[in-house]
């Protein structure tokens, strides 16, 4: 064991606050990315829960819900002359709309109204047989159990008005937990009458298209965009990037996140900084006498810089088991955490760097130090 | 006893130290000159405040004098410790020079074997085999055997200072500088410390300079200075008298 981490052993007490410091900062970090995260994955849902691999929409849609109607067969027409596609393109309708709930109140929803046939690309794939069947009926609706409430919904069989229409809760899913506004998936049909205001009948919100390979479907997205300027065309990972992308970017909640991390970070730091100054000065006396010995003060540097580096990653194992426990409590409470490696990683490069940095600050105490002071 | 007639191997002369500025001013060691002699357990006495610990890091290359010179024998050559450079003075100060200090300054996290050990490991820049084995042999030497792999909690006062001896020893110094080695012990650990330092002295030739105020280490001394306000003076030589012939050092 090098004599850094015996150090460290020993005086676990005086180490402690370093590495629960180094731990904090990367909890912090790691959580609230992970949160923002999956808050964000919530914008994707109609992209990550279908099966399509190309979606066409509007000029400069850059998220699902800002899609807007397009002509259906003029799309069509340009989609249908790329060799590689497998089966029809489907309509699929996308759009917000005023819910009168139950109980009078007023609540924004996100209508997505899309093909029931079995093995349909725009089906969501939370929706069963028996849920694409109870959606023929007219006027239709299938909710998600979170949002019942929101929507002062009880459930299968409850009424409400959408831009109007009366429809009926015909069927509740789970899993499509939502953030603007809850999701209410129906039929083409149905969406069409709701929202007859927007998207006109021979329009739709998206095509939705697949293709025999993931390449091909790249190839096919590229040369699209490059034909026709006046329309969005996205593969499905694209998309779900983009909607993401275009909320953390919108909300701005990427520079909150930011932030706080960096508060986080430099909270670790100072603290990290003083437990290494404090474990320096305590040990001035020894050091003193390594360099009156003719000890080398670069080996005494070095022997600080292990022990800030053993600090950091100290820190980073003990918040292994933090971020795991508090990821899963979240995801009990509802909201997901998305711990992606990318994230996990660099919060441990971080977070280490900053304990070395500190280790750095550290050093200046070593600089002082003189084996003359030992003989006053 | 004392192998005496042998050349000195440190030879200072006309030492003048001062502290403080304009009228505060004062001089702590003025015109001070002495031999050190290889074999020799040298003892400086003195009042406290006397310039005592400053002469010691004078001599130990700690502590640059106003005026004078300290010239050691660096294998056959003289050298002026203060006329090196930092640099120079580090690398001569690993090779020739052991410290023990009133404190015992052990690091509480290692072991008294690795106390050792990590002088040779990052000052002589031994490998661990080596390192470990002549850290094992010096502490077995000092009857330290059954505590090489005790921390310093787990040691009494008396065996710290004898490790910090083996830590001041072990590189095989030609010089040891011990500033008031027994004044945080009672006498009969004193008395075990001092006899190592003497022992050290006569079997392995080095030259050690013991900074003292305690009486009862007078007769384990070969030869005693006196220090008072800054005037050195030789209150014991040691018998007998050393041939003064020519040497490398004072030529």
């Amino acid at each position: 064991m090098s004599y850094a981490l015996q150090t460290l052993w020993h005086e676990k007490a005086r180490y402690a606050a370093g590495v629960g410091a180094v731990a904090f900062s990367a909890v912090l970090i790691v959580l609230q990315v992970g949160l923002l995260l999956g808050l964000f994955t919530l914008t994707s849902i109609p992209v990550d829960h279908t099966s399509a691999d190309i979606w066409v929409g509007a000029q400069d849609v850059r998220s699902v819900d800002l899609g807007q109607g397009i002509a259906t067969n003029l799309h069509l027409a340009r989609l249908s002359e790329k060799p590689g596609l497998v089966g029809q393109p489907e309509v699929f309708l996308a759009n917000f709309a005023n819910m009168i709930r139950p109980d009078g109140g007023m609540e924004r929803v996100f209508v997505l109204g899309s093909s029931l046939d079995p093995g349909a690309a725009g089906a969501l794939d939370v929706l069963t047989a028996d849920h694409r069947a109870a959606l023929t009926m007219p006027n239709g609706v299938v909710v998600d159990e979170s949002d019942l409430k929101r929507m002062n919904l009880k459930g299968i069989g409850d009424t409400a008005k959408i831009n109007g229409v009366e429809v009926t809760v015909v069927g509740t899913v789970r899993g499509l937990r939502s953030l603007a506004a809850p999701w209410v998936l129906c039929s083409v049909t149905t969406a069409r009458k709701v929202l007859a205001n927007f998207v006109h009948d021979d329009q739709t919100s998206y095509l939705l298209a697949r293709a025999d390979s993931p390449p091909r479907a790249a190839q096919i997205v590229k040369e699209l965009r490059a034909e026709y300027p006046d329309m969005s065309v996205y593969t499905a990972d694209d998309f779900s990037f983009n909607c993401r992308w275009y909320w953390l970017t919108r909300t701005k909640a990427g520079i909150a996140i930011g932030y706080a991390a960096l508060l986080g970070l430099l909270v670790g730091a100072v603290i990290t900084a003083q437990t290494l100054f404090s474990a320096t000065m305590a040990s001035a006396k020894e050091f003193a006498t390594l360099l009156a010995l003719g000890v080398p003060r670069a080996r005494i540097y070095g022997l600080v810089m292990a022990q800030s580096w053993w600090v950091g990653v100290f820190g980073v194992l003990v918040s292994v088991p933090v971020v795991w426990g508090l990821a899963e409590l979240a995801r009990l409470g509802g909201a997901p955490v998305m711990l992606r490696w990318e994230v996990v990683v660099g919060a441990a490069v971080v977070t280490i760097s900053t304990a070395l940095v500190s280790g750095l600050f550290a050093l200046r105490s070593v600089r002082r130090i003189e084996p003359m002071s030992l003989l006053r | 006893m004392s192998p005496y007639p042998a050349p000195p191997v440190l030879r200072a002369t006309g030492l003048s130290v001062s502290f403080g500025d304009g009228a505060a001013r004062r001089a702590v060691l003025r015109d001070v000159s002495l031999d050190l002699f290889p074999g020799q357990l040298a003892l400086l006495m003195g009042p406290s405040g006397s310039g005592k610990s400053t002469l010691l890091a004078v001599l130990s290359g700690l502590l640059a004098p106003d005026a004078g010179k300290v010239v050691v024998d660096d294998d056959g050559t003289p050298v002026d410790v203060w006329g090196l450079s930092d640099a120079g003075r580090e690398k001569f100060r690993l090779r020739h020079t052991g410290f023990v200090f009133q404190g015992y300054n052990l690091f509480p996290a290692l072991s008294a074997v690795q106390q050792l050990e990590i002088i040779l490991k990052w000052g002589h820049r031994l490998g661990n085999g080596e390192a470990r084995e002549r850290a094992d042999d010096m502490l077995n030497r000092l009857g330290l055997a059954a505590q090489k792999y005790k921390k310093p909690a787990q040691l009494s006062g008396g065996e710290k200072q004898r490790v910090a001896i083996g830590r001041a020893l072990v590189k095989d110094p030609t010089f040891i500088f011990a500033d008031e080695p027994t004044s945080a012990l009672d006498w009969e650990n004193g008395q075990k410390v001092i006899d190592l330092l003497r022992a050290a002295a006569h079997a392995r030739r080095s030259s050690i300079f013991v900074v003292s105020h305690d009486e009862r280490m007078r007769p384990y001394a070969d030869v005693i200075y006196h220090l008072d306000d800054g005037v050195l003076t030789v209150e014991r030589n040691p018998v007998p008298l050393l041939p003064a012939g020519p040497t490398e050092v004072s030529r």
